[in-house]
């Protein structure tokens, strides 16, 4: 069993097809700025380290960072988590592109002793965390029951937009779901949250992940 | 061939008894009481056994054996089995205890190797028999042979199942096959679910199960086959949550995951035990409605406004009639009384009343189900509207293309003749319009099911 780093878990995502934010690992303050330069600022920036897997918590995320305060708050960072957790290993930070604006989603796989792998999806936040406002399926689905995933969650009409706002790129939604149902066995995942999922009105961005995979 | 367990041609009773207070003669006593086959009693401490001449051994019985029912004290189910097999015993239903459900998988083992190395089936162990109703075989302990039915109820649980199958029998509910699945040693759900599908009697499973052995190929028997199932899953209950490593962890335990799975292989997940048997009968005498709207029927308004309530619950859709329809109605109903659906005769009852409406609804094109409701009253009777409910259903079967119809005779009292009479004309009846309304919503969503995964035929079971 090994559990992934964000950057690692976002890394295998990609490999199949998903879209995630534009990062990078900085080992120092100046490679830090190089990148966030690079990408564009301001920029989020989140401690790296196979120890911490929930990096708010330990103050390791600091966000919308502009340009003359990267390498400070890479410092800040670094210094903040050797207090906190000093027996971390600290890969470095992840410099990443600031979430684009939309709908926060999970989507989730959990291998299930009994029938495989179960996909999870729902809405972000409070509606998962408070209403457990989800739908599942087992791997392997396709297009259509991806679509089906979706629209059988109460908030979905917040997804096909209320009150005057523009319908989210359901279509999107649906090719990370089938996606993400594709990599379960192969990538023998035990559980995965890509937490937030982000879908605007064009595309579906996977914000911050994490992975556990049977290796 | 697990048609050896199900349509022997003869039965070895293995620990036999006179004492029918015992397993091993409560079991003999069922058999005898129907199946026209051959019994042979086996027990080495009796010559003759409920009045038939008992045998030492399986192995020294003159004819043949297809099945083997075996009722004896643990220690000698290994040796008994070794015998069976010698004997050519095709088929065995080990009711004796003591094996993996007592901590002695390795002594199950054995006895799994025994059925395989000499090609016998094998129900059990731990189970409480099996019976086939149209084999008229009850190899079981449960107290006598259902009556004649479609529905094929597979049940885990011993002490529960043993239950249902005997309130099932009170309720005079049509079974056609009961068969608890004692540990699953050798016969599994995929088995049976696999047998079922090419069983003729059989026109919908029940199912009661707390745990599933091969997850996927029960999801690919339970798609395959061309029948409905229903099925309770106990254990939605949480254990304690325990810290886990990611949101999706937390949320996904075994029992979303199995609501899930069931819904994908097109198993209709009920909660409750009337739920179980409720959408079990209606499958089992019912054909499928073509589409999601209802015609809601009743000599009671506050009955029909239950319905139509429980309707919109379950997401079906309370049919626009046609005014051709509710011209026809207006005919025979009080002035007074209203035509718009859900229909209240405003408290009128008669065979006329019933008759010329269900006729009407059925033919009308918006109409994909008939929910027929009979309220009793002191002055009403309820024989005419029953009456024309079985008379109705059966020539609109053989004139238009069939359409469920659904009964509520409500009242208790009173209604017993309207009731019986339901029954055997095969009208699944319910005492409350809600389990009415959720037996419907089983049947539509069944051809929901067929129709986005399965291809082939959309029927339920026929009137058998």
């Amino acid at each position: 069993m090994r559990i992934l780093t964000e950057h690692e878990a976002k890394k295998l995502l990609s490999k199949y097809g998903i879209p995630v934010t534009k990062e990078s690992l900085a080992e120092s303050a100046t490679e830090a700025l190089a990148i966030a330069v690079q990408i564009g600022t301001p920029v989020a920036m989140k401690i790296s380290s196979p120890d911490i897997s929930h990096k708010s918590d330990v103050g390791g995320v600091e966000l919308n960072v502009v340009v003359g305060n990267v390498k400070t708050t890479y410092n800040k960072i670094i210094s903040r988590i050797k207090k906190v957790a000093p027996d971390a290993r600290i890969e470095g930070i992840l410099v990443q592109q600031m979430a684009p604006p939309g709908h926060e989603l999970i989507v989730g796989l959990k291998k299930d002793a009994q029938f495989g792998h179960a996909l999870m999806f729902g809405l972000g936040g409070i509606f998962v965390e408070v209403y457990k406002d989800v739908s599942f399926r087992v791997v392997p689905i396709e297009k259509n029951e991806a679509l089906d995933m979706i629209s059988e969650i109460k908030g979905y009409p917040i997804l096909k937009g209320i009150r005057g706002r523009k319908p989210a790129d359901i279509e999107a939604i649906a090719r990370v779901l089938v996606a993400v149902s594709g990599m379960a066995q192969k990538e023998n995942i035990l559980e995965l949250d890509i937490n937030p999922l982000i879908v605007g009105e064009t595309g579906a961005i996977a914000v911050d992940a994490r992975a556990m995979i049977d290796a | 061939m697990l048609s050896s367990i199900f349509e022997p041609e003869s039965v070895a009773v293995i620990g036999a008894s006179n004492n029918e207070s015992k397993w091993g003669g409560r079991i003999l006593k069922n058999l005898l009481s129907g199946f026209q086959g051959k019994i042979y009693p086996v027990n080495p401490n009796e010559n003759i056994i409920q009045g038939l001449d008992s045998y030492p051994s399986v192995l020294d019985i003159p004819g043949t054996v297809e099945l083997g029912v075996i009722i004896v004290p643990y220690k000698y189910v290994i040796s008994i089995a070794e015998e069976c097999g010698k004997k050519g015993v095709k088929g065995l239903v080990v009711v004796s205890a003591g094996f993996s459900e007592s901590g002695n998988e390795g002594a199950e083992l054995e006895l799994v190797s025994i059925a395989r190395k000499y090609g016998m089936r094998m129900i059990g162990p731990n189970t409480l028999g099996i019976v086939n109703e149209r084999a008229r075989l009850n190899a079981s302990i449960i107290g006598r042979l259902p009556h004649p039915g479609s529905i094929s109820f597979i049940t885990q649980s011993g002490s529960l199942g043993l239950a249902l199958a005997e309130w099932t029998i009170a309720t005079e509910l049509g079974l056609s096959k009961v068969i608890s699945t004692g540990n699953k040693a050798e016969t599994d759900d995929v088995d049976l679910i696999e047998y079922l599908s090419s069983d003729p009697s059989t026109g919908v499973v029940a199912m009661y199960i707390e745990g599933i052995k091969r997850g996927r190929k029960f999801l690919d028997a339970a798609r395959n086959i061309k029948k409905p199932i229903v099925a309770i899953k106990t254990g939605r209950s949480k254990r304690g949550a325990k810290a886990v490593f990611s949101h999706t962890g937390s949320i996904a335990g075994s029992d979303e995951v199995y609501s899930a799975a069931f819904r994908q292989a097109g198993i209709l997940r009920v909660d409750t035990i009337d739920e179980l048997f409720d959408a079990a009968l209606a499958f089992s005498c019912q054909p499928l409605p073509p589409g999601n709207n209802v015609a809601i029927f009743s000599n009671g308004g506050g009955a029909s406004i239950v319905a139509a309530d429980e309707c919109e619950k379950q997401g079906i859709n309370i049919a626009d009639l046609t005014e051709e329809t509710k011209e026809k109605i207006k005919k025979v109903i009080p002035e007074f009384a209203s035509v718009s659906n859900p229909i209240d005769t405003a408290g009128t009852v008669s065979f006329k009343i019933y008759n010329d409406s269900i006729k009407a609804l059925h033919d009308d094109p918006n109409v994909d189900a008939i929910i027929v409701i009979y309220v009793h009253t002191m002055i009403s009777n309820a024989m005419p509207p029953a009456e024309a409910v079985v008379e109705m259903k059966q020539k609109c079967d053989k004139e238009t293309g069939k359409k469920p119809i659904i009964a509520c005779w409500m009242g208790g009292m009173g209604t017993e003749e309207g009731v019986d009479l339901l029954n055997s004309g095969c009208i699944p009846n319910y005492p409350v319009p809600e389990r009415a309304v959720k037996a419907l919503s089983a049947l539509i969503k069944h051809r929901e099911f067929l129709e986005k995964v399965k291809t082939g035929d959309a029927k339920a079971g026929k009137c058998l």
